[in-house]
């Protein structure tokens, strides 16, 4: 089956402590990470480090589409870092998207899972993300369709690098519970890709 | 006591009674709380519905109002919904714009209403290019005490269920519009999507129907929406893994629920119309 | 208007369907007319009559005192949080503040509400705030605040003095200290007739003249009232009304506050036998 190319570059950014522009198939994010960093009083936790993300759309300002992004982001992050090690600090993940050509989400996932590990926080787990579109045929495959209305489904999970469990799931349209299954595992077959990925990224250096 | 105690060691309280397969509210783990709907209590709107699930409470009302359909879409009308959690509901909330919390809910919801296809959107179009409705569905927290997203869905329907919307008459050529408040008539909704949350405590016990309580020292959140025999969402926003096994076991019971669910939206718009 | 970036927004322009409805060519007056019909109005009640209450407290379990009440259809839910610390503040305020937020739910009334606060909802919550202010032992937590959220689900008219009694009864839920049980009640005049506790239309018809006569009043009045000594802690008025009316008119509202007085006083009584209960089950 057909799987989106990764591509990436690491240390784009010279202000972050580490950044990233990643491209899965066609869609393109780029990320930067701040951390541990200075806290506000408010969001100070006593006993683990705050994490913060801050997703930009293409253009304009963030809606509450975005918000649920990165909503999403955060919490994977927060479960992937081993925040206990940074009481009273916080980590600032900044996610902006640069193009979208169907796997927005996971691709932002993936980029923000790249500048964790450039970053040298320490983390429980690699987690990567993939995204699966049902199309009109019920046919299941991993490169998003040309057109939006050729899509019945689209599925994006989040899995661990360790026992691959589904650290999070969206979802959008509807489809039956077979097909969510069969999606969980071609997802499974294709996070495999994505690891390696990760894996020869950080070992060949700086760049890809 | 046991209050003290609660205040001073929340999580360990929590796994004190749950080591005893109990939650501290007299529940087994799959236990719904007391489920509740009533519909057409706010006559001002043109659909409403209060739902409840054990004190979680969730007033929804529906009001139209006139618009010109999009460009690209001549032939479709609009549903514009809205999540309001207001300070009212919990202490957790500050006046002023809505929280993180409230416009990833709002977001939920929109995402659920779009999935399911409940309401054609074609069906709200009046005449092409020139005159739609467009469905203003707000939703108001009264009590915040989790699930909210299920409350939400469940008022949702009761609303739609409930819509009537006046007849109007359209003259293309002088652009008129003429209403008859008397003569109503009901939008067809085409799935009931029913929601349910689950929440995963230590990484490992699996609580139904969560409480705030619960829904804030768990270590994550599953939200899993039907329709009919056919999910149209699964949203698991982080939060600690979950195996196949426990996945499939959430959806079973969520089957279970929308059973039970559409049995009760059924009688109440049933006892509503006869009215 | 600028776009609301946090929450869904619709097409930009949207008109309501009531406007397009055939056109009703009755006047001010013919509507009156019928809004009181021989000395009955539509709901079957006698110009000074108000109509009946229906008060609970304990409705929001996350606040500490709540009271929702529902006026023939009219409905408000207010709660009322703890008192707490003043956010960036640093002066010492010898009394403790009370924060009001009145609101209108979206689809309360007519015409579909914003979300965001109009200009008639603050200044509601500045009435409120001046009711409430007076009744409260502020001087039991300087430095601190008591926020208190009025909701309307189902405006009927009178939703200004519904929501001031209820707030009354969460504030004694919520265990803040009081000098009194407070009770409000609204009254329309129009033509020499005085409407207690009008709904929504006869609201409407009492803030215009719609006689021909110059002289003669119009106009509501809304008063808030503590009952042991018969204080007046808030007293708003608008329209046109002569000093003769208006002093009829107060004594009017005064008997009417009075007679809610024992409706707010059981439910409280309710709420004290259940702690009570608890407490021995616990």
């Amino acid at each position: 089956m057909e799987s989106p190319q990764f591509s990436c570059k690491l240390g784009v950014l010279s202000r972050p402590d580490a950044s990233v522009i990643f491209c899965e198939g066609e869609t393109v994010v780029m990320a930067g990470i701040y951390g541990p960093i200075e806290v506000k009083m408010q969001k100070m936790l006593i006993d683990k480090a705050s994490v913060e993300c801050n997703y930009r759309p293409k253009r304009g300002l963030p809606g509450v589409e975005d918000k649920l992004y990165e909503s999403l982001i955060r919490n994977i992050c927060d479960t992937a870092l081993v925040t206990s090690l940074y009481p009273r600090s916080a980590i600032l993940i900044a996610l902006q998207e640069m193009h979208n050509s169907g796997q927005l989400i996971s691709c932002a996932i993936n980029a923000a899972c790249l500048v964790c590990l450039e970053s040298g926080i320490d983390m429980k787990f690699m987690f990567g993300a993939v995204t699966c579109f049902l199309t009109n045929q019920e046919e299941l495959r991993l490169m998003p369709p040309i057109s939006d209305s050729a899509v019945k489904a689209s599925f994006v999970f989040v899995l661990d690098n360790v026992k691959e469990r589904i650290l999070a799931s969206h979802t959008e349209g509807s489809f039956s519970m077979e097909q969510y299954e069969e999606a969980q595992d071609l997802s499974r077959k294709q996070i495999k890709n994505v690891f390696a990925f990760f894996k020869k990224t950080l070992n060949s250096g700086k760049e890809m | 006591m046991a209050k003290q105690y609660k205040s001073l060691h929340p999580v360990k309280y929590y796994r004190d009674y749950l080591s005893h397969n109990i939650r501290p509210d007299g529940r087994e783990f799959d236990e719904f709380r007391p489920t509740l709907l009533n519909v057409g209590t706010i006559d001002t709107a043109d659909g409403s519905a209060i739902s409840k699930l054990g004190r979680t409470t969730v007033v929804c009302g529906i009001k139209a109002e006139f618009c010109k359909p999009k460009a690209e879409t001549p032939n479709k009308g609009f549903i514009v919904p809205n999540l309001e959690l207001s300070p009212l509901c919990s202490p957790k909330f500050r006046p002023g714009p809505p929280s993180d919390q409230a416009q990833v809910l709002t977001q939920l919801i929109a995402d659920i209403i779009e999935n399911s296809h409940c309401i054609d959107l074609k069906d709200l179009c009046i005449f092409p290019d020139r005159l739609a409705w467009c469905l203003f569905v707000d939703f108001v927290c009264l009590d915040f005490d989790g699930a909210v997203v299920d409350a939400c869905i469940l008022a949702l329907m009761g609303a739609l269920q409930t819509l009537c919307l006046p007849s109007v008459d359209y003259d293309p050529a002088l652009d008129n519009k003429l209403v008859n408040l008397e003569k109503r008539i009901s939008v067809p909704v085409h799935s009931t999507p029913i929601s349910t949350t689950f929440t995963i405590f230590d990484d490992k016990i699996i609580l139904v129907d969560p409480t705030v309580d619960e829904e804030n020292l768990c270590s994550g959140i599953l939200t899993i929406v039907l329709r009919g025999d056919e999910i149209c969402s699964l949203h698991k926003p982080g939060g600690s893994p979950l195996t196949d096994e426990d996945l499939s076991s959430c959806i079973e019971k969520c089957k279970q629920r929308a059973t039970s669910i559409k049995d009760l939206i059924k009688t109440v718009v049933k006892d509503y119309n006869n009215k | 208007m600028p776009k609301d970036h946090k929450r869904i927004n619709g097409p930009e322009e949207t008109v309501p369907y009531n406007l397009f409805t055939k056109l009703n060519t009755k006047t001010l007056l013919t509507k009156f007319e019928e809004a009181v019909c021989n000395g009955k109005r539509t709901d079957l009640r006698v110009p000074e009559e108000h109509r009946k209450i229906f008060l609970k407290s304990g409705i929001v379990s996350q606040a500490k005192g709540s009271a929702y009440i529902e006026l023939g259809k009219t409905k408000v839910i207010v709660s009322v949080f703890d008192p707490r610390e003043i956010p960036n503040r640093t002066d010492y305020s010898l009394k403790g503040e009370i924060y009001c937020e009145f609101k209108f739910a979206p689809f309360s009334c007519v015409k579909r509400r914003q979300h965001q606060q109009d200009t008639e909802e603050k200044q509601y919550s500045a009435i409120m705030k001046q009711a409430l202010e007076s009744t409260v032992c502020r001087h039991e937590f300087p430095n601190f605040q008591v926020d208190i959220y009025a909701l309307v689900l189902h405006n009927d008219g009178s939703v200004l003095s519904a929501a001031i009694t209820a707030a009354g009864v969460a504030l004694s839920h919520a265990g803040v200290p009081m000098y009194d049980a407070i009770t409000s009640v609204t009254l329309g005049i129009q033509d020499g007739i005085r409407l207690l506790d009008p709904n929504c239309e006869e609201q409407t018809l009492c803030e215009i003249p719609i006689s021909s006569k110059q002289e003669s009043s119009h106009g509501v009045i809304i008063v808030s009232m503590l009952d042991t000594h018969e204080q007046i802690s808030q007293f708003y008025q608008y329209g046109c009304i002569s000093v003769e009316d208006l002093s009829a008119s107060v004594d009017v509202l005064k008997q009417a506050c009075k007679n809610i007085v024992p409706v707010v006083q059981k439910c409280l009584v309710k709420h004290v036998l259940r702690t009570l209960n608890e407490d021995v089950e616990d």
